[in-house]
């Protein structure tokens, strides 16, 4: 879709002549390039169209007789506009005098008090003395107006910020502004709390201090504080943040804008989960397994061990990574195990490994789609995979896109998104049917018949609805993009996807192409800096492939493989087959694991801990999906262990690895700082090639603008109709797991967020429901020999004979159930749980999903913290 | 009524059945629509344009400029009515309505076919329920007999038109708010530009119009735009509805000719003042308008557009309200702010403060807790509003307040003290810098003038 072309214009403004691009807003413009500041409230315009409530930024433009609100007047060419004439003054600073005659005026108790822009417009342009002497408007405060949020509402000057937000950016419509005139007040329809998986956003956008997060109430003043600049690395979509830092802790997560990663939001668990950086739960020292007990150990101690089990495992040593491991760890722990050991073993995703050729081919710059391509193509398509858990903040993305650039959605996924309601076209396939769905689709872009109605079959639906949804695909135009999950990559689909692309031409057409959503936040960087079991740095060749992560699971159960290192990873939590992974573990020599809690994992098999650090705490880059190379920067010093003897605490996990290499006499593997490692990470990967850190800075660099990258170009594969899914009985339903936004160990640490931690709910549809008498909120059991208990919700956009457990979740986690054909029966006679309470249960309208699917939580009132 | 003109809109007015299609069309009703299918659309808009005729509303836009403003071609347009009669004193549209429903929908068809509408629409103030019921029933009539619908009397047009009943907001009187209303949002009003003629209802180009704005379109259809244009001044066309009430002898609904000596129409058609009293003031054209005392001089002003507005007050919705000597202007004020303040959106600041504190100011002097200062910060406030709001209402509360001070300041005066006599608060401590801000003056002097 053409993005707007901007033409240079001049226009006058408090007599200086202005040159700006025509059409841009006055008060933007007048800030950006006339050096001058219109106030604002209301403005934002990341809400999308001005609504010229707050009349702040009046201001006088020749041969209007009225003044005209400067946050609605696009300049044009030859405008005359004074901001200083007294007519504008006498404007400007009655609408100060009205706004703070409601307003409390508690400025020295306020959160907000110190970096609140109504005290400084109030400072630069109010007057200086009420005439006001009527009794103020009183609610009763602060309100919780979720378990995250306070409101209070004799604060709020009403500029409806945060209704717009719901209304027309979360799309949660939730917030609305209740009575009338001077009564009106900000609340949700039937006062039902205000939970969403983007609602913490209305408190940066707040302009006065009536919405507050209750986790930073009364933590600190702006003036006891620090900003430090970092990428969070909670998800794929590694929002940029400014962490607000007061003695050595984080008390804030703040967005720090970056147009082309997350467009100024944050999601809660970004939001919120930094809480587990200082939780007490936290490992802060190395621990080793001592008989069948772990004990606290010293560094040397720790170092030891592990460089003797892998010293005696050699090649047969694996390793996993994941979590926040940057390129450097990677870079230093994939070159220890292949150039010291000889091991390949590297596995990071959960997906099936691809072939070389197809990783290569997926990852040429010519088919890189990035993040503000979502919010400009004429159509995004999404292959099996709901950004709302993956990549919280494209959700929002996309629903700009389509609400305001008319962006066309299609989506194709086994379970309903939380964006279908936007969609112009869903299809809905059987869970696993990701890979015959490519195949079809493929097949239907290019009018192989006979594919087509195999692969559509293959993948649990048929012929037609394939070919109308590839219809629906070519109509929208020609710039496509495709999204989809790593997970997806099973087989052939990573040649289905890379013949779809060639047959949408994406390759040619700029601002379309393809973006993965990694299972990993670092998926990407983890890959390109040869943390892989088929390539080195960089996508090289190497001499002796390994193994992926489901082999590596049976090798350590079989006796082949002898010692894993695991990299903030937590296998019997994060990947599927749980049973086997304790298997592997309960079988391998030695376990090393690096991770900040004691999960079961550590509690039961690891037998050297390493402390992990937490994002806050890292230096060292991360890579963006799209190919943006992002700086981590450490905000806060390392925590200290119980001991408090300096350095015993949590030590830069690069200088982990790097003493294991020197303890191995690798000595290759060892740096004396950061930026070393980083560095050398710049020289080994081809493309990262002239990239420094301060190159990179606080922006980062997308290597695709910078580097290239030769892709062979192949012909369009030939493919093979993928085998059937298995074959299920009348009273059996095929099982599809997905991974909520909030199933992350963090949520579980961070006490803010524990009214919202993921459990686990058993989604299914209305038919399948009914014939087994269950009903919305019941207590029922899934599974197939062995069971895990949920909470039942009834989805109308289910199709019938499939169901959906939340996997990656701390308790009845879904990968323990290992077949892919299950029995749901409810449990208990009457056992309807009363703390589940669906946000919407019934839709409007039948096939369309409910909003916002992981939003559904139980919601109880908690005390003011 | 002058002899020269017969009454327009109020011709058999009182015929009994009018608002029945069968007396309607026995009255030569629906023959202005079939003479609009024979005409261009355009030759149409010529017709409205000649006759000059202003909104009837309230605002006084020429009605015909305004729909030469909906852009040509093929989009979905809408045509809205404006029946949300909520401007306290105005009562013409309920009547007019109610005896007379199907030349309203009739002007509301061949607008809709002058524009090139197939959506219409009658916005109509929840408490009309009853004269819903009757718009109901004559737009069925209309359906059934195919002047609404589909290929409307044969022709290759569709209009169709939906009575919509508002739920009770004077805010929805206003052009947006009535939109998002529509919509089914909540009734604010919108930000202007873009105006409802390029970005209306769901973001289509829409004409909206008063009820007797559209009853006078055929009327128009049938003198012609010249010859209507004739009636009234030079720049007031036309015949105008207006409604009378207060302390007046005859109050009720009038048709005149724009124009016509306000003595006349006080005096005349009014009556004159009650047994033993005298005017004092009026609302010239309803309880937005500035008020004025009723002079000689203002007695002999022409009640039209024009010279009413020249005069400082304007003619509105032609909603006269008249106040004798035995009402006390204070009091008149308090009700004035109170019914803003109550009916204020809330959405701009200067309209949601600004209303709610002239109204406690009011309200303290009314209880006898203010000083004449308490005057000053009320014109101050009212000055404030002006001009700085998003739609008229935060104007509608400032002008009439304002003006009532200006005019009666030394009966407020009057007031306030003997008010703070009755409740013992003594004489009023003169206060100073209460009146102007007290704070730092401009950043920056703006610049001398050459």
């Amino acid at each position: 879709m053409p993005r707007p072309v901007v033409k240079e214009i001049t226009f006058t403004l408090d007599g200086r002549e202005i040159t700006a691009p025509e059409g841009m807003i006055l008060v933007d413009a007048a800030g950006k390039y006339g050096d001058t500041e219109i106030p604002v409230f209301c403005y934002e315009p990341k809400l999308g169209q001005p609504v010229g409530a707050c009349r702040m930024c009046l201001v006088e433009i020749e041969g209007i007789p009225k003044l005209q609100t400067g946050c609605s007047t696009p300049i044009r060419d030859g405008m005359v506009v004074h901001t200083q004439t007294q007519r504008v003054h006498d404007a400007q600073r009655a609408v100060v005098e009205f706004l703070l005659i409601n307003h409390p005026l508690d400025c020295p108790v306020c959160d907000k008090g110190g970096e609140c822009p109504l005290q400084d417009i109030t400072y630069g342009w109010g007057p200086g003395t009420s005439r006001f002497i009527e009794p103020k408007r009183h609610f009763k405060k602060p309100l919780e107006l979720s378990p995250l949020i306070a409101i209070d509402r004799e604060r709020c000057i009403l500029c409806y910020r945060c209704v717009r937000y719901s209304q027309e950016v979360a799309e949660d419509y939730q917030l609305v502004l209740q009575q009338r005139g001077a009564a009106s007040y900000v609340s949700t329809f039937d006062g039902h709390p205000y939970v969403a998986p983007f609602s913490g956003n209305i408190i940066e956008l707040c302009p006065v201090g009536a919405l507050t997060s209750r986790a930073y109430r009364f933590r600190a003043r702006p003036w006891d504080i620090e900003g430090a600049g970092t990428v969070c690395a909670g998800c794929t979509a590694q929002c940029n943040v400014e962490l607000t830092v007061r003695d050595e802790r984080v008390l804030r997560v703040l967005s720090r804008d970056h147009s082309e990663v997350d467009d100024g939001w944050l999601c809660d668990k970004g939001r919120f989960s930094y809480q587990a950086v200082h939780a007490e739960e936290r490992i802060t020292q190395p621990l080793v397994r001592e008989g069948a007990e772990l004990h606290p150990a010293s560094w040397e101690k720790a170092i030891e061990a592990a460089a003797a089990a892998l010293k005696k495992a050699g090649d047969r040593a694996a390793a996993l990574a994941g979590g926040t491991t940057t390129n450097e760890e990677a870079f230093l722990l994939s070159g220890l195990l292949r150039d010291k050991l000889g091991s390949s073993h590297l596995a990071t995703g959960v997906g099936g490994e691809q072939p070389l050729d197809v990783v290569r081919a997926l990852a040429d710059p010519k088919l890189q789609a990035t993040v503000p391509d979502l919010e400009f193509a004429h159509t995004v398509l999404l292959v099996d995979c709901d950004p709302i858990d993956e990549a919280p903040v494209w959700d929002l993305r996309i629903r700009k896109g389509v609400r305001r650039h008319g962006t066309k959605l299609v989506v194709a996924s086994a379970r309903p998104t939380a964006l279908d309601q936007n969609a112009a076209a869903t299809l809905r396939f059987a869970p696993g049917g990701a890979e015959g769905f490519l195949v079809a689709l493929d097949a239907a872009l290019s009018g192989d018949a006979g594919n087509l109605g195999g692969a559509a079959s293959a993948a649990g639906t048929n012929a037609t609805a394939i070919q109308e949804f590839a219809d629906a695909l070519r109509a929208g135009g020609e710039e496509v993009v495709i999204v989809y999950g790593d997970r997806a990559l099973r087989g052939s689909a990573g040649r289905a996807l890379l013949n779809i692309a060639s047959r949408l031409n994406l390759a040619n057409v700029a601002n379309a192409g393809l973006l993965e959503l990694p299972s990993t936040p670092n998926g990407r960087g983890l890959r390109e800096v040869g943390f892989a079991a088929g390539h080195g740095p960089g996508f090289s060749t190497i001499s002796a492939p390994g193994h992926g992560a489901e082999a590596i699971a049976s090798g350590l159960a079989s006796g082949d493989l002898h010692t894993v290192w695991l990299h903030h990873v937590d296998p019997l939590r994060n990947y599927p087959n749980r049973p086997a992974w304790e298997k592997a573990l309960g079988t391998a020599q030695t376990v090393i694991a690096v991770e900040s809690q004691l999960t079961d994992t550590v509690r039961e098999y690891a037998d050297v801990v390493f402390p992990a650090e937490a994002y806050p705490e890292k230096e060292g880059t991360i890579t963006h999906p799209d190919g943006r190379v992002q700086r981590l920067r450490q905000a806060i010093g390392h925590p200290r262990a119980a001991s408090d003897v300096p350095g015993s605490g949590v030590r830069a996990l690069w200088q982990v690895i790097s003493d294991v290499a020197r303890e191995l006499g690798h000595s290759a593997g060892t740096a004396i700082a950061g930026a070393v490692v980083s560095k050398r990470v710049f020289e080994a990967v081809p493309f990262y090639n002239g990239m420094t850190l301060d190159g990179i800075g606080g922006r980062g660099l997308r290597w695709q603008e910078h580097a290239t990258f030769e892709v062979e170009q192949s012909d369009p594969f030939v493919l093979a109709v993928p085998a059937s899914l298995p074959a299920k009985g009348e009273s059996e339903l095929r099982l599809g797991t997905f991974r909520p936004l909030w199933a992350h160990k963090d949520v579980d640490l961070s006490p803010a967020l524990q009214f919202i931690r993921a459990k686990q709910v058993v989604e299914l549809s209305k038919a399948d429901a009914d014939a087994r008498g269950i009903g919305e909120g019941d207590r029922v059991e899934i599974g197939n020999g062995t069971r895990i208990p949920g909470t039942a919700r009834i989805r109308a956009a289910i199709p019938a004979g499939s169901v959906f457990v939340a996997e990656g979740i701390a308790e009845h986690n879904a990968n323990v159930l290992t077949h892919g054909i299950v029995e749901v029966h409810r449990v208990g006679p009457g056992s309807t749980d009363a703390t589940s309470i669906p946000i919407q249960s019934t839709p409007a309208v039948e096939g369309r999903a409910e909003m916002p699917p992981s939003a559904g939580l139980p919601i109880p009132p908690r005390e003011v913290t | 009524m002058p002899a020269n003109i017969d009454t327009i809109l109020f011709k058999d007015i009182d015929e009994p059945g009018l608002n029945t299609r069968e007396v309607y069309e026995r009255r030569g009703g629906y023959e202005m629509l079939r003479k609009a299918l024979k005409m261009e659309p355009s030759a149409v808009l010529d017709e409205m344009l000649a006759s000059g005729v202003r909104g009837r509303g309230g605002a006084g836009f020429a009605m015909g400029r305004k729909m030469s403003f909906i852009p040509k071609g093929t989009m979905d347009k809408y045509l809205v009515c404006n029946a949300d009669e909520s401007e306290p004193g105005t009562f013409k549209d309920r009547e007019l309505m109610q005896k007379n429903p199907h030349l309203l929908i009739e002007g509301i068809i061949i607008g809709a076919y002058c524009i090139g509408a197939s959506k219409s629409f009658i916005f109509i103030r929840g408490e009309y329920d009853y004269v819903a019921d009757i718009l109901d029933a004559a737009v069925a009539e209309a359906r059934a007999a195919g002047y609404l619908g589909e290929n409307i009397l044969g022709s290759d047009h569709t209009i169709d038109l939906v009575v919509h009943r508002g739920a009770g907001a004077y805010i929805c009187g206003e052009e947006t708010a009535l939109l998002d209303s529509l919509e089914g949002k909540r009734g604010n009003p919108r930000l202007k530009p873009p105006f409802p003629a390029v970005q209306g209802l769901y973001q289509g180009p829409t004409l909206i119009n008063n009820v007797e704005t559209l009853m006078n379109v055929p009327v128009i259809l049938n003198m012609g735009g010249a010859e209507y244009a004739k009636i009234g001044t030079e720049t007031s066309t036309g015949t105008k509805m207006i409604s009378i009430s207060g302390q007046i002898k005859y109050p009720g609904n009038y048709e005149i000719e724009l124009g016509m000596k306000t003595r006349d129409i006080l005096f005349d058609l009014g009556g004159g003042p009650l047994e033993g009293r005298t005017f004092k003031a009026w609302f010239p054209g309803g309880s937005s308008s500035p008020v004025m005392p009723l002079t000689e001089e203002v007695l002999e002003m022409p009640y039209d557009f024009d010279s009413i507005a020249k005069a400082g007050s304007m003619l509105g919705s032609g909603a006269i309200i008249v106040f004798d000597d035995s009402t006390s202007i204070v009091d008149v004020c308090y009700k004035t702010a109170h019914f803003y303040r109550h009916e204020s959106c809330g959405k701009c600041s200067p309209c949601r403060e600004g209303c709610n504190w002239t109204e406690k100011m009011l309200v303290r002097i009314k209880n006898g807790d203010a000083t004449p200062m308490d005057l000053d910060i009320i014109e101050s406030v009212c000055n404030q509003i002006m001009g700085n709001c998003l739609c008229v209402l935060g104007d509608a509360m400032a002008m009439p307040v304002s003006s009532m001070i200006k005019h009666f300041r030394p009966e407020f005066e009057a007031y306030i003290e003997a008010k703070r006599e009755e409740a013992g608060f003594g004489v009023a401590i003169p206060q100073t810098n209460r009146g102007a801000h007290a704070g730092p003056g401009p950043l920056l002097q703006p610049a001398q003038a050459a």
